[in-house]
């Protein structure tokens, strides 16, 4: 059941940072509340006050320029961004994304803020966000800050937003020529989250012979989405070919830290960050190398 | 708990109620409205027994508080007919038979009623029923049923 | 083949427009004045003693009304095994011990939920945990904790089929081989959990508005329970969201209820959460398989010796019935000249696993099917054609046990075989898998210990045409209300929509046993093609004197229209001669009444409905996850009588039973069901889906109404073994250990490379 609260709804941006700090001692932010119902209504979560942001419609846009990238306000839905035409045409993997995650209906009152302030290593968005370098800005009445999207998640459920903090975008910079991201879960029912998931985003060089640059960013795979670094170092550089992609699969399944679940033990989840690792990074590879 | 005035037109009709703001939304249309056709099938937000149309788009209304569809505008199984006129899709899910203990087509009528408004037709039928579970029928009556009008969509809207 | 007027003609489901208007009322939206909330507190040890229960913090909470124990109750056992007592071992709310995790130990009626929620934490309880036991292959050793008294090593029943000389087939057999399996347990998972609204009136009066499989058996079962007479308790149950067979049994949510409901003469609702309705409510028993057969080299069956350990959880419930019939089928739906059969069925510190869609014959047919495919391949013998060769037959005796009249077996062979072949070559990586079964088509059990007619209809004809049938079937989405609707009017010969059907309320509906055994069609349709019968015999009586034709014309009714066979434009209104007929009797209306009992029919069912299904499906080699593509099904139900509620029964039959193959589960550690849930148990969605085909093979059976048989829980038996019949000849891997898994057909793949 769900306990008791203090229920306050904002309409903008200032008024939430006021009620942030405010309530501080206790409270949490409702937006699309598609996670953080569930736990209030199992008793695992109990704030004194409900902030609920939303009908802050000024954290609710896609922007886009071709210096900066994509600007994403927190309080867009799941479902605005698989809709979206600029995010089909300038972060199509993104869209994707959101094709097969959950429901239609979670998508349509869900938000990708909520979604990543939510700390879960299993969703979907964070390690396509952080294969693509998006940072994050934070607010409170005190600062804003910007973060990259790797280090605003900390633990398993648990991010850098800090006390009267409140993520407001997610920036998106622009694609570098020639690079290319794919993204791929496993899951046996679809629009499940992933048992294990991985984005990689590939960047080849001028010549389109060696690899300039390369992301790969497991899910479901750690306490955090994560960056398998070495991984990414073993393709800097190189050519690419079949072999080199099954090191790097082998590097990135011995960089995961995976808990064994009833969905599947820890050595199922290491081959399947082998298995992924190879498949999504080839695919990025291709179409790098077809990119302009 | 202090309780909110909520504002929330369900079927065309327009209420105000006194609510405590932990009610979910489908705990007042069920509860408050005498609305039961919406049903409710677990706890995790997973099942979609409880979609209803908010704004015109399908949501779990177990996974919304009330307060936060206050001035919104509810669409629930109930006022999908026009007094004794079924909608195209009704008359579908009666002729294909795509409904057998019917606990949950409250909700798939209302999932693949916007997912016949939204999306393109005839495409990804079985994406638009994705977040609804049956355990009776197996889907695939369901499919025809939308199929067919999607189908008769088609043909009116010259596709 | 016979045309019927509106027998296999697709009709709309007589509660369609309810349903699809949101206007019918499960028990989940029943709410009446003055009406309570109920909550039950269960207990969190798999065994334990109860020492105390201190519930004086609960009551004092603002907003409680009452709060009960086992003390509170009669303390009386109960079970459906009525004939045998020692099998009614269930208290439901337990007073001196827990034997499972989900066990009642109280229960609590408030103003709402929240506060009953609330009030639950404040009960204290104390136990003594006790050792536990959870897997019946541990829980039958000397000195493993004991959880009945009268049980030594946990066996709570044992079954024994037997026939012909085992020992000699296995001597004369060219190839034997043995294989062991374990069958997993299934959820349910009806999409309207359990749930009860009680009310109870000073006049010493019980109603319950619950949502069931079987009002009768409840009512009597609450009327024993609770002290009651029988009468003096009224069950309604208009529409039930799903069964499967999990709702045929008293469960915690009625009995609890209506202890409330008694102590307060206040209505109580309980509805179970999903959580408690996984981890408190009855499951598909679990089965450690022992399975040994043995052939000639060209592929004829001769001596086939199966054993089985069940986990049967804490109580018996319907376990000793699937113990049987998992032994029955094993044999299924093959000539076996001799064959063997031991099972037992073992307490353990689980919840009680009982009935489910297929009644062990799905876990019998995975390792039948399973078997019967690695033989045919070692014999180096096509799937079908090994099928073919050892099929039942029409006449076919099962000795001792069944006579199988009605068999469509080889035509289902022959269909399937068909499909196969224009399948042509298959792609790398798929395969395509068979399985074969037959099934019972109304288990004639009586363990009740009912002395009722299994099943019986009344009927009424007024004076505008309009048809009261009164049935005790219970509909939970097979279809049962149209069905009967269908029979009774094909029958009579009046049309579908003159029928007024009248169910799910124990005051004012004649008995049946309820919708389990697959046995609504065969039995309750008998019952009501009788009274039909005699009901369009008052009408032709007083026809004939209208009509006055020569003695050889015989008279019949279609569609509304009394008519001589022979001459079919001479006839008269149906609608007219009631009238006439219902003054003609002192303004009587026609009233008729029929029943159905099998008698002599076998210790199993009256008759059987066969099929063959096919299932084509991919697995990654590199993932091990498997991607169904089609499911064919080829099934004998002898005459369909309701043709969209045949359809919709097979495709909703291959969801649930692809899922017990491939993808739910029920994994528990030391009794602890760990994931209760929608998200974490993982049933099929529609994008799990095949394409579906179902080809229908038609007899007659003389059993059945019409000579109509089951459709619906025969059609959960093939899938699983299909499916993993399907992975073998993708892959030449067998996995023996439901569900198969994606990381156990990987694992096994490795292990394949590695040889």
């Amino acid at each position: 059941m769900i306990h008791n609260f203090n229920y306050r709804r904002a309409t903008s941006v200032k008024e939430t940072l006021s009620l942030l700090e405010k309530f501080k001692e206790d409270y949490k932010i409702i937006c699309g509340g598609q996670s953080l119902l569930i736990l209030m209504r199992q008793g695992l979560v109990a704030p004194e006050n409900l902030i609920d942001i939303k009908s802050v419609k000024e954290m609710s846009y896609i922007d886009y320029d071709p210096k900066n990238g994509l600007k994403i306000g927190a309080a867009i839905t799941h479902r605005e961004i698989e809709k979206s035409p600029l995010i089909k045409k300038y972060f199509p993997v993104l869209a994707e994304m959101e094709k097969n995650l959950a429901s239609i209906q979670t998508r349509n009152w869900g938000t990708i803020g909520g979604n990543l302030a939510h700390g879960d290593p299993a969703g979907d968005p964070g390690p396509i966000l952080i294969a693509s370098n998006t940072t994050v800005k934070l607010a409170s009445l005190e600062r804003e800050r910007i973060l990259p999207l790797e280090d605003f998640f900390i633990d398993i459920f648990e991010t850098a937003l800090e006390e009267g903090e409140l993520l407001i975008e997610i920036q998106v910079p622009i694609l570098l020529k020639k690079t290319a991201m794919a993204y791929e879960k496993f899951n046996i029912i679809k629009n499940q989250q992933g048992i294990v998931s991985v984005a990689a985003s590939v960047t080849m060089a001028e010549d389109g012979a060696g690899c300039k640059d390369a992301r790969i960013v497991l899910g479901a795979a750690a306490a955090t989405p994560l960056r398998a670094k070495e991984a990414e170092q073993m393709l800097i550089g190189k050519k690419i070919d079949t072999k080199l992609l099954a090191s790097v699969g082998k590097k990135a399944s011995e960089e995961s830290d995976p808990v064994s679940d009833i969905h599947a033990t820890e050595t199922y989840r290491r081959f399947l960050v082998k298995d992924l690792t190879i498949k999504v990074t080839r695919k990025a590879w291709e179409q790098a190398k077809a990119a302009g | 708990m202090k309780k909110k005035l909520l504002h929330l037109t369900v079927n065309d009709e327009y209420h105000e109620l006194y609510i405590s703001p932990k009610k979910l939304l489908v705990e007042i249309l069920r509860d408050e409205l005498g609305l039961t056709g919406t049903k409710r099938g677990c706890s995790t937000g997973a099942c979609g027994a409880c979609t209803v149309l908010l704004d015109g788009t399908a949501v779990k209304s177990c996974s919304i508080l009330a307060m936060q569809a206050d001035g919104a505008k509810v669409t629930t199984v109930e006022g999908l007919a026009d007094g004794a006129e079924l909608t195209p899709l009704q008359q579908s899910f009666l002729d294909h038979g795509a409904f057998q203990c019917g606990f949950c087509t409250s909700g798939m009528l209302i999932s693949a009623t916007a997912f016949l408004r939204e999306d393109p037709a005839t495409k990804d039928i079985k994406e638009g029923i994705q977040g609804n579970i049956c355990r009776c029928t197996g889907y695939n009556s369901i499919l025809r049923a939308i199929k067919a009008v999607a189908e008769g969509k088609d043909k009116e809207e010259g596709r | 083949m016979k045309k019927y007027t509106i027998i296999n003609t697709p009709v709309h489901n007589i509660d369609g427009i309810a349903k699809i208007t949101g206007r019918a009322k499960y028990t989940f939206d029943i709410t009446l004045p003055r009406m309570l909330h109920g909550k039950i507190l269960r207990s969190s040890y798999p065994h334990a003693e109860l020492l105390d229960i201190d519930t004086s913090k609960a009551e004092r909470l603002k907003g409680v009304k009452a709060v009960l124990t086992g003390k509170d109750t009669l303390g009386k056992k109960q079970g459906i095994w009525r004939r045998f007592k020692e099998l009614c071992d269930e208290e439901i709310l337990a007073r001196d011990k827990v034997r499972y995790i989900g066990e009642p130990v109280a229960t609590v009626a408030a103003i709402d939920e929240d506060t009953a929620e609330e009030a639950l934490d404040l009960i204290e309880v104390e136990y003594k945990p006790l050792p536990g036991v959870f897997e019946p292959l541990e829980a039958i050793k000397e000195g493993a904790p004991q959880l009945h008294e009268h049980a030594e090593r946990n066996i709570n029943v044992t079954r024994h089929i037997e026939w012909g000389d085992v020992d000699e087939g296995f001597q004369k057999a060219d190839y034997v081989r043995e294989d062991w399996f374990r069958c997993s347990s299934q959820a349910h998972v009806c999409m309207e959990t359990h749930c009860a609204v009680a009310d109870y009136i000073p006049e010493g009066k019980l109603t319950v508005y619950t949502s069931t499989q079987s009002h009768y058996y409840i009512k009597v079962l609450l009327a024993e329970i609770l002290g009651l007479r029988e009468n003096d308790v009224r069950v309604i149950s208009r529409y039930t969201g799903g069964g499967f067979g999990s709702k045929f049994e008293l469960d915690s949510a009625q009995f609890c209820s209506s202890l409330l409901s008694m102590k307060l003469c206040q209505p109580v609702k309980i509805v179970l959460s999903r959580e408690e309705e996984f981890t408190a409510t009855k499951r598909r028993t679990p089965m450690f398989y022992y399975v040994r057969s043995g052939v000639k080299k060209d592929g004829t069956f001769l001596a086939k010796e199966a054993r089985v350990f069940t986990e049967g959880g804490a109580y018996t419930a319907m376990g000793a019935t699937a113990l049987y019939l998992t032994g029955f089928f094993q044999s299924f739906p093959y000539v076996w000249p001799s064959y063997r059969y031991d099972g037992y069925r073992v307490y353990t510190n689980t919840a009680p696993t009982s009935a489910m869609r297929g009644f062990g014959a799905p876990q019998a047919t995975f390792c039948a099917e399973t078997q019967i495919d690695l033989i045919a391949d070692e014999l180096g013998i096509d799937p079908i054609e090994i099928r073919r060769k050892n099929a039942m037959y029409p006449g076919y005796e099962v000795p001792g046990q069944a006579t199988i009249q009605s068999c469509g077996l080889g035509q289902c062979l022959d269909k399937i075989d068909g499909w196969i072949k224009s399948r042509g070559k298959l792609p790398p990586n798929r395969g395509i898998g068979v399985a074969a079964y037959g099934f019972m088509s109304g288990g004639i059990f009586n363990w009740f210990d009912t002395p009722y007619a299994f099943s019986s209809a009344v009927i009424q004809i007024n004076i505008d045409g309009k048809v009261d049938l009164f049935v005790g079937s219970q509909d939970m989405g097979q279809g049962s209300n149209t069905t009967m609707a269908m029979i009774c009017a094909e029958e009579l010969g009046v049309k579908f929509e003159d029928i007024r059907l009248h169910m799910g309320d124990t005051e004012n509906c004649p008995v049946d046993l309820g919708a389990w055994g697959s046995r609504e069609t065969l039995m309750q349709g008998n019952a009501v093609k009788m009274a039909a019968a005699k009901a369009k015999q008052q009408i032709l009586e007083f026809a004939t004197a209208k009509l006055a034709p020569n003695i050889v014309y015989d008279l019949d009714i279609k569609d509304g229209w009394i008519h001589l066979i022979a001459r079919p434009e001479r006839g008269l209104s149906f609608y007219d001669v009631v009238k006439e007929a219902i003054r003609g009797k002192d303004g009587q209306p026609i009233i008729a009444r029929g029943h159905y009992t099998p008698h002599r029919k076998g210790m199993i069912s009256p008759a059987y409905s066969f099929g063959v299904q096919a299932i084509e499906a991919d697995v990654d080699p590199d993932t091990g996850k498997i991607t169904l593509k089609n499911c064919v099904t080829a099934h004998d139900c002898g005459q369909v009588i309701n043709p969209l509620g045949v359809e919709g029964q097979l495709e909703g039959a291959i969801a649930m039973a692809a899922g017990y193959g491939f993808t739910e589960d029920l994994p528990m550690d030391e009794g602890k069901i760990l994931n209760p849930n929608l998200v974490d148990y993982m049933l099929l969605r529609a994008t799990e889906m095949p394409e579906t085909e179902v080809m229908e093979v038609e007899t007659y059976e003389p059993e059945g109404p019409f000579g109509a048989k089951e459709a619906g829980e025969g059609l959960t038996n093939p899938t699983a073994g299909a499916l993993g019949n399907a992975v073998f000849h993708a892959t030449g891997i067998s996995i023996k250990n439901l569900p198969i898994t994606p990381e156990k057909v990987l694992n096994t793949l490795k292990e394949k490379k590695k040889k």
